[in-house]
């Protein structure tokens, strides 16, 4: 046996790598299922009527117009501009008390440095007796310390979505001193409750939604979102 | 919106700072931002009642009191006849005019009039429009100026279809296309109705005799129009999101106020129509309701207080003010309330879920998990083309008519992005994504579908290296995977991607419902905890690359070569692998082939920077017994 034999350079099989959105998204939807929300699936095609209408999107609303949105199959369909319409479908299968998390691929009529077309959204929603805006607040902290750490400070400005009502935006303070905005949240509609058969004066429910793209962007320092969608094996590398 | 911090708090009782007014103005959800005099707000479409000075002082008015009213014309108005028909009361229910006759404009205006125009950098334009614009800054309420001489004898407003050509007062040409609420005199259309007037009724410097229309405009009747037809409207942009109907008279008073302020009015006459459709919205007083949706616990005095400080009529029903479209129910008028106590300041609840155990989609995590393994990367791509067959879904308002439909393959997307890193110097590239694919035949069909894309080298190793990603090496990973009769392997040509890479590429496309299910039964998911890494900003510039021969004669050194080149860092070395391991038996020496990448950050490095910084890195080994670079 030679002293050669004992002598064998380690065998390093390089992994690919997740999509960092990808990663977030699950990270997301798996800090939901530990605070109790079911993952439910819907399509990225969808109708007005479930995009829109049933969202309490009214159809003078701007959301609904060209500009905004995309509309494919001769007006008939649109790209779902957020993930609420699976909370939807979910809520007409579903008697309450119910709690939903739904995730994925949304559009709307954006390019630009900020704006892309395709982005991707997280979103849950949890009906029960008796749910109210102190309950939503409570909930909103605990997933974003879960995000940001115990330390961060949040703040809650009132805002306009036309499916919750109270609305709220909510940001953090970053290291700079800036407050950066989060996610978007509220007390959900009682007409949107009623429209999936939902008694509103028994039930009431609060939802939020988050930008994965956004929380990607501070988690991991990203600066430019487009970077997120060149898929250059560099970006892609670093996020093991 | 622009708003000047003197006329926002002309309007209040007290005169907080900018900071105090910056600080209530968030905690009423009205986003803005402070340029010098100006606060630069961004408010949310529903609260088009705060489109004004007057309007976002109103609801300041809890915390800072209200001031006197503006001075307003408080004289008598001659009767004026007018031959206006309204054909179309459902989309315009209430209107109001004014006709003034003046001796002579003036463009000398008054410090408040002028201070507008100066402080908010805009451009003056003629005497009674430039009050227009002002009346709409100051109190939210359009209105539209036609020079009365201009006009024929009669003036009707309809919502009709048309496809006229129309000259607007910024001299734009547009043709109207199916429905539009206009204003038409002698048959002749001279005003966009709640979006632009015409060009051959409006004003001008020289105007003396001036028609003021005043209106409320159904919102859904005005919604889109301006983005339709190209035209930048501050008019359209409140009437979309609705002006308050009971204002008109207070609204052309003010209008009077101001030119008699400045000139001399000869004549002054006004009418109004109300046709009676403008809804007045009441909601019962229920401070308990009030309190299960915020979680409170207000009295009912206080409910009450809050309300009135927000001009509510508060008896035993609430009276919603004319100017708050957006209030319709019980939930809207918590909002109201929580936005006065201030979001912060209501207490959290706890609340906790029942946990559950579930995690969905187990197996396109599996195969995310097992193409990761086996050294593939994730990438995402958008979902549009140019490509186009008979099941394919167009996009009716598509960004570019090369994204004008949705894809039927995910094989164009990846080779997009193996072009894209081919091009930057990448010589082993493995891709898979995983999508949904939409296309309509007789239904909507979606289907899940999972794309590959692999050329170049097996890996960046020493056993790897040398070998290129072949058909074989591919039926390698994928064995179980697909059936034989299945696995179909696309093979590209460089040529056809328009590059000069002599690499094969391979292209692999199969539907996640059509992998056998004992694929993935075999495959475990590690619990992995992410880790949010401190992105490095990637370089653009080209990379160099450099390939060194180490021999080794003193075996137990061997490993501490391998450790130091596992863990060099240099600011411009992009990636170090080790591409050949020889083990000489007759001279008892091992060769490790080291390749070195470099690339700068903020430059293209020349020959001299990369061989001083090599010469660097492998200098620290050189100092290792018994390791030489043959031929240094």
């Amino acid at each position: 046996m030679s002293s050669l034999d004992n002598i064998n350079p380690p065998f390093f099989k390089k992994n690919g790598n997740l999509h960092p959105i990808a990663q977030t998204k699950d990270f997301l939807l798996e800090l939901l299922r530990k605070h109790g929300f079911v993952e439910v699936h819907g399509p990225e095609i969808e109708t007005e009527k479930f995009n829109f209408d049933m969202l309490n999107i009214k159809e003078s609303h701007p959301a609904r117009q060209m500009h905004d949105t995309f509309y494919v199959d001769d007006m008939e369909m649109v790209l779902r501009t957020h993930t609420s319409p699976v909370q939807i479908r979910s809520m007409l299968s579903t008697k309450p008390p119910l709690a939903f998390s739904s995730a994925g691929k949304v559009y709307r009529k954006d390019d630009d440095a900020t704006h892309l077309p395709m982005f991707h959204q997280v979103e849950g929603i949890y009906v029960d007796e008796n749910i109210n805006f102190s309950n939503l607040k409570d909930l909103i902290h605990k997933i974003i310390y879960s995000i940001f750490g115990d330390d961060v400070q949040i703040r809650f400005r009132p805002s306009y979505f036309p499916f919750t009502e109270p609305s709220a935006e909510v940001d953090i303070l970053s290291d700079s001193g800036s407050w950066l905005e989060i996610l978007g949240c509220g007390i959900v509609n009682p007409i949107v409750l009623n429209n999936c058969n939902i008694d509103s004066k028994v039930y009431s429910g609060l939802a939020f939604g988050l930008g994965v793209e956004r929380i990607a962007m501070l988690k991991y320092g990203v600066n430019d979102i487009r970077e997120f969608y060149k898929s250059n094996l560099d970006f892609l590398e670093q996020f093991k | 919106m622009k708003v000047i911090y003197s006329d926002l708090i002309s309007f209040l009782e007290q005169n907080p700072t900018k900071e105090d007014l910056s600080n209530k103005l968030f905690q009423l959800g009205h986003e803005h931002e402070i340029d010098g005099e100006v606060f630069n707000m961004e408010l949310t479409p529903n609260r088009g009642d705060c489109l004004s000075v007057k309007g976002l002082a109103r609801d300041l008015y809890a915390f800072f009191g209200k001031s006197k009213p503006t001075f307003f014309f408080e004289g008598c108005y001659d009767d004026l006849k007018l031959d206006f028909h309204n054909l179309s009361t459902l989309d315009c229910p209430k209107i109001s005019f004014l006709e003034i006759h003046i001796n002579k404009p003036t463009n000398n205006y008054k410090h408040y009039l002028d201070n507008y125009f100066k402080v908010l950098n805009l451009s003056k334009t003629n005497f009674f429009s430039d009050i227009s614009n002002f009346i709409s800054y100051e109190l939210g309420q359009p209105t539209h100026c036609y020079d009365a001489n201009s006009l024929k004898s009669n003036l009707v407003f309809e919502n009709k279809k048309s496809n006229e050509k129309f000259k607007t007062l910024l001299d734009s040409d547009i043709r109207l296309e199916g429905k539009n609420s206009i204003f038409s005199s002698g048959n002749e259309i001279i005003s966009l109705a709640g979006v632009m007037g015409g060009k051959k009724t409006s004003c001008s410097e020289n105007t003396t005799k001036v028609l003021i229309e005043c209106a409320f405009f159904n919102p859904e009747s005005i919604a889109g129009k301006s983005i339709k037809y190209g035209l930048k409207s501050d008019a359209a942009h409140k009437f979309e999101r609705g002006v308050d109907p009971s204002s008109q008279e207070y609204v052309l008073r003010r209008f009077t106020e101001i030119i008699k302020d400045h000139t001399e009015i000869i004549s002054a006459k006004f009418c109004s129509y109300d046709y009676g459709q403008v809804p007045i919205t009441q909601i019962n007083f229920n401070e308990k309701r009030i309190n299960k949706i915020l979680g409170t616990n207000i009295t009912k005095k206080e409910y009450k207080d809050y309300l009135c400080a927000l001009s509510f009529d508060v008896k035993e029903q609430i009276t919603v003010p004319s100017f708050r479209h957006d209030i319709k129910n019980q939930n809207d008028l918590a909002e109201e309330v929580a936005r006065l106590i201030g979001y912060n300041n209501i207490e959290s609840e706890s609340i906790t879920l029942p946990k559950i155990e579930q995690q969905s989609n187990i197996n396109i995590q599996k195969l995310r998990s097992f193409l990761v393994k086996t050294g593939f990367s994730e990438v995402i791509n958008f979902p549009f083309s140019e490509k186009k067959n008979k099941i394919s879904l167009s996009i009716d308002n598509p960004l570019d008519s090369n994204k004008g439909n949705l894809r039927l393959t995910l094989e164009d997307s990846l080779l997009g992005n193996v072009s894209y890193n081919l091009r930057r110097q990448k010589d082993s590239i493995k891709f898979f994504e995983i999508s949904d694919i939409y296309s309509k035949d007789t239904n909507l069909l979606q289907e899940t579908y999972l794309g590959i894309v692999a050329t170049g080298r097996v890996g960046h190793n020493h056993n790897d290296f040398a070998k290129k990603i072949d058909i074989i090496y591919l039926k390698s990973l994928f064995h179980g995977f697909f059936n034989d009769s299945e696995f179909k392997v696309k093979e590209i040509t460089s040529n056809s991607l328009g590059l000069k890479t002599k690499d094969r590429i391979f292209f692999i496309e199969i539907k996640i419902s059509d992998i056998d299910n004992s694929f993935f039964d075999d495959i475990e998911i590690e619990a992995k905890k992410i880790n949010f890494i401190q992105y490095q900003k990637i370089s653009e510039f080209p990379a160099s690359t450099r390939d060194i021969s180490f021999s080794i004669k003193n075996l137990s050194e061997v490993q501490n070569v391998i450790d130091y080149f596992d863990q060099v860092k240099s600011s411009d070395l992009n990636e170090c692998f080790m591409f050949d391991f020889y083990k000489n038996d007759k001279s008892l020496e091992v060769k490790m082939g080291y390749r070195f990448i470099f690339k700068s950050n903020t430059k293209t490095l020349t020959e001299n920077h990369i061989n001083e910084s090599l010469l660097k890195l492998i200098n620290a080994v050189l100092q290792i017994d018994g390791v030489s670079v043959p031929g240094l």
